[in-house]
């Protein structure tokens, strides 16, 4: 994992977790386990999963198809989504007006049952997503979210000055486009449908799905050309 | 500086708008100990033994220090822990005394 | 089912600090913005966050706010905007405000 020291702050962020105070001089920094121990918190989560399962509260079985359930969401379902409705009006109103519908009838498993909205990049108008309190992000479309969505950079900034992170993303909005960003801090959950790039008039659903990223779907960057 | 009123009243979970340094790019594969307590925690809340929100309110509830310092998934697994024993759904006993058996198990395995 | 908000409304964001586990930000409270969307209702989060999973149904709605509002150096254009979600019991009515309008 990439980590960065932020000395205006005196933190080293981690992606998922901060440490604070004055970095690697900070006396009060835990200290990693020795190699070969088991980790505490491994071990206190198998805890909480055998002691449930004892009390019949839970079945493993349930938590071995939860682990199949996360690794068979990924991107690729958002990415042939996007395509989807970049090829079928019909299907793209469709999802705008109704998200959660929408994806349900392309056949993805909406296991978590949050509700969906989309929301589509136009010449004037730029959506960006973020979670300011947690890590709230669209599960059964796109995945687990990547660590920079829920790294303290990123949930502080998005809403306070979207244009100066976008371009950090590499991500130019002209002054004439507006942003629109929206904290994902309650019961819906937010995909971006970006705009089809020029030029990509004689590709594929598969060749449209390939030009749409992760990232062009939570609204910091936008889909280009090979 | 924060002030103690700040300090309640803006737990360390509520990010939106504070100063921070540039966002760095970064992610990772996800580890066999974060799919399983993912898994676990997402099992949790369908059976409302730990509901989403109990859950990141026992996140929030680790105070800043901790939530600093723990990555993402540990504190998911500490909080699961102190809702499912104040609920009574667990003792602290009986986990701890679990805990040292799956130590024991693990440390055997090893070696 | 009617509902105490509708689209368009400019509202409020009540400015409330108890202890206690909500889903409103302290960056808008207090802020001014108008309904989005009227959304469906869902349970309380601030009671199932101390697991009552019942009977507490509240309604839900998106606030637009100019980001102007929220931030009184916003350096970009006057039409960009905040969306997000917040729940009935943290709404006023803004004063001397028409509900038609921008």
């Amino acid at each position: 994992m990439t980590t960065t020291h932020d000395p205006a702050h005196g933190t080293v962020d981690h992606g998922d977790h901060t440490h604070g105070g004055t970095g690697g001089a900070d006396p009060h920094a835990p200290i990693e386990n020795t190699a070969g121990e088991p980790d505490y918190f491994d071990v206190l989560q198998q805890a909480i999963r055998e002691l449930l399962v004892e009390k019949g509260l839970i079945s493993a079985d349930e938590v071995r198809a939860m682990v199949e359930t996360l690794d068979a969401h990924r991107p690729a379902l958002g990415s042939a989504l996007v395509a989807r409705a970049w090829t079928d009006p019909a299907f793209k109103e469709r999802l705008l007006a109704d998200g959660t519908a929408a994806i349900e009838e392309f056949g993805i498993d909406n296991y978590d049952g949050t509700k969906l909205i989309v929301l589509e990049q136009t010449p004037e108008v730029h959506n960006l997503v973020v979670c300011t309190l947690c890590s709230c992000y669209p599960r059964p479309v796109l995945g687990l979210p990547p660590d920079w969505y829920k790294s303290r950079p990123y949930r502080a900034r998005a809403v306070r000055e979207p244009r100066a992170l976008l371009k950090e993303f590499g991500t130019e909005v002209p002054d004439g486009v507006t942003i629109r960003v929206h904290d994902s801090n309650a019961n819906m959950r937010y995909l971006v449908l970006p705009m089809r790039p020029a030029g990509t008039e004689d590709m594929s659903e598969p060749e449209l799905a390939a030009l749409v990223t992760r990232d062009t779907m939570i609204g910091v960057t936008t889909p280009r050309l090979p | 500086m924060a002030t103690k009123r700040d300090m309640v009243v803006r737990p360390a979970h509520d990010l939106g708008g504070l100063p921070a340094g540039p966002v760095v790019p970064s992610d990772h594969e996800m580890t066999p100990f974060e799919k399983s307590c993912h898994a676990l925690l997402n099992v949790l809340a369908e059976h409302k033994l730990v509901n989403t929100e109990e859950k990141r309110r026992g996140v929030e509830d680790l105070g800043a220090q901790i939530i600093g310092e723990l990555t993402y998934y540990e504190r998911w697994a500490v909080s699961a822990s102190r809702v499912l024993i104040e609920k009574g759904v667990i003792t602290s006993e009986e986990l701890g005394a679990r805990m040292n058996e799956i130590r024991a198990r693990l440390t055997e395995a090893a070696a | 089912m009617s509902t105490r908000f509708v689209e368009g409304q400019r509202v409020r964001i009540a400015d409330r600090d108890a202890p206690g586990h909500v889903r409103t930000p302290v960056y808008v409270r207090g802020k001014e913005g108008r309904i989005e969307r009227v959304l469906p209702r869902f349970l309380n989060p601030e009671r199932e966050a101390y697991g009552v999973n019942e009977g507490t149904d509240v309604r839900l709605y998106r606030v637009r706010i100019e980001q102007s509002a929220l931030w009184p150096d916003y350096d970009g254009p006057a039409d960009d905007v905040l969306e997000l979600e917040i729940y009935e019991h943290w709404l006023e009515p803004a004063d001397h405000s028409p509900t038609e309008g921008a």
